[in-house]
């Protein structure tokens, strides 16, 4: 048995490893069975995050709303021309889910993706002096948040038409037709 | 005694000069341009010595990195089996009588007495099987005792999240050495021996990725592979065994099929 060379501890595998992974994250590591040859392609599904945007959820949810059910190119469009900070950050996210799906997950065309779900959580909040004149202060909270994205292979689904009134209509006789006298014949 | 020509007068005998003996404080210069060699001599003479502790973590090679002088195919392997058998087996014999060939199985049979070019084929291919099947089930403890550190690196890359499916279904030609090697790594002792064998099967591989789509090749779709797999084996350790090592592609090998998406 042969040894190797002297090393010292300084080079021990030492590595920066992300300490907690959030469950947004182990949703990418599942692996479905095989599928049989007659049943229909199962779409690729790819979750992508952002932990600890310094920006406020509720600012961040706008954007999040604005892009949920478009396509990604219409998305990445929105996102660009948009004037707030978080659709700085969501652009940069989008591209990196992006560039995962025809890298990793086996994805053909990186235009064929959908943004099937996009959400805000919020962060780890910290307080700040914030400093007022004639010695007077306030404290000041630093908003952080989350922001989730899960990308779905295939064409945008439509969008649902809106209710007419007569749906609403059915509906309501529907209601009545449903009513039942308890205790008759 | 006093005279003329010495008349009593008061001479001093010696000079007295006023000297300054008192320490006087001076503000001591820190800004004067040190030179890195005038800084440690000061450090050093400050600090303590210590006795110096080895940091040692010592780790053992198990297999060597590369394939050692590859073994190089000749053009037209697997075609001209049918047709000429006695030119090939020609060949076959001119390889083995290769003057490095013929060394290293000699250094390999004064390590392992038991190895033998005839039986050892037939216990590659089943080395080659078990290894393959293990990949499939992702039976991580058996793939590494049957394949060596380099090569299980090359076969697990990319594969944790697809599902393989893989079968043997027959050897179209009994496997043979090829070619055999010996190398030593770090010291002239260490010695690690290489053999080629060539194998020429069919197999059936179907890989799927994430979400269980067909990603390559079909699994009732048999394939006739012809190979060149390399093992290797620490001769000098007493427990080492024959494990495979990875593959020589020849330069002149067909296209492989495109990834379906």
């Amino acid at each position: 048995l042969t040894s190797g060379r002297v090393f010292p501890l300084s080079c021990i595998h030492t590595s920066a490893s992300l300490e907690k992974f959030g469950k947004w994250e182990k949703k990418n590591r599942i692996v479905y069975p095989p599928q049989l040859p007659g049943e229909p392609r199962r779409p690729a599904e790819i979750y992508h995050c952002r932990r600890e945007i310094k920006y406020s959820k509720d600012k961040m949810w706008y954007l999040a709303k604005l892009i949920k059910g478009m396509s990604i190119d219409q998305a990445l469009a929105q996102l660009e021309f948009s004037d707030k900070k978080g659709a700085k950050v969501i652009k940069e996210v989008l591209l990196e889910a992006q560039e995962m799906a025809v890298r990793k997950h086996n994805v053909e065309f990186k235009s064929n993706l959908h943004i099937a779900e996009s959400l805000t959580g919020r962060g780890h909040y910290t307080k700040q002096i914030r400093y007022h004149g004639k010695g007077m202060f306030g404290i000041m909270k630093l908003s952080r948040c989350h922001y989730f994205v899960k990308l779905v292979e295939g064409p945008p689904p439509p969008p649902e038409p809106p209710k007419t009134g007569f749906d609403q209509a059915k509906e309501y006789v529907q209601q009545l037709r449903n009513r039942t006298i308890t205790h008759s014949l | 005694v006093e005279s003329i020509l010495r008349p009593a007068r008061a001479a001093p005998t010696c000079l007295v000069v006023p000297m300054r003996t008192k320490r006087r404080f001076s503000v001591p210069n820190w800004n004067a341009e040190e030179s890195i060699k005038g800084r440690e001599k000061r450090l050093r003479a400050s600090m303590m010595v210590s006795p110096e502790e080895h940091m040692e973590r010592t780790f053992y090679l198990a297999c060597t990195a590369d394939i050692f002088d590859p073994y190089v195919p000749p053009e037209g392997d697997a075609r001209l089996t049918s047709l000429s058998k006695d030119g090939l087996k020609q060949k076959m014999e001119k390889l083995r009588q290769t003057a490095a060939s013929r060394l290293a199985l000699r250094k390999v049979k004064n390590h392992d007495p038991n190895f033998s070019t005839k039986t050892f084929p037939e216990k590659a291919q089943e080395i080659f099987t078990e290894a393959h099947n293990s990949l499939a089930n992702f039976n991580k403890q058996k793939l590494h005792s049957l394949v060596t550190e380099r090569c299980y690196s090359e076969m697990v890359r990319g594969n944790r999240y697809k599902t393989i499916r893989w079968s043997f279904i027959e050897s179209l030609e009994p496997p043979r050495v090829v070619h055999v090697r010996c190398h030593s790594m770090v010291n002239e002792d260490n010695l690690y021996g290489q053999v080629t064998v060539r194998m020429h099967t069919r197999q059936t591989l179907a890989i799927y990725d994430r979400f269980g789509r067909l990603m390559y090749g079909g699994e009732q779709v048999p394939k006739d592979v012809l190979e060149y797999v390399v093992f290797e084996r620490h001769l000098v350790n007493v427990y080492g065994t024959w494990r495979m090592h990875g593959k020589i592609v020849p330069a002149w090998a067909p296209p492989k099929d495109p990834i379906i998406k």
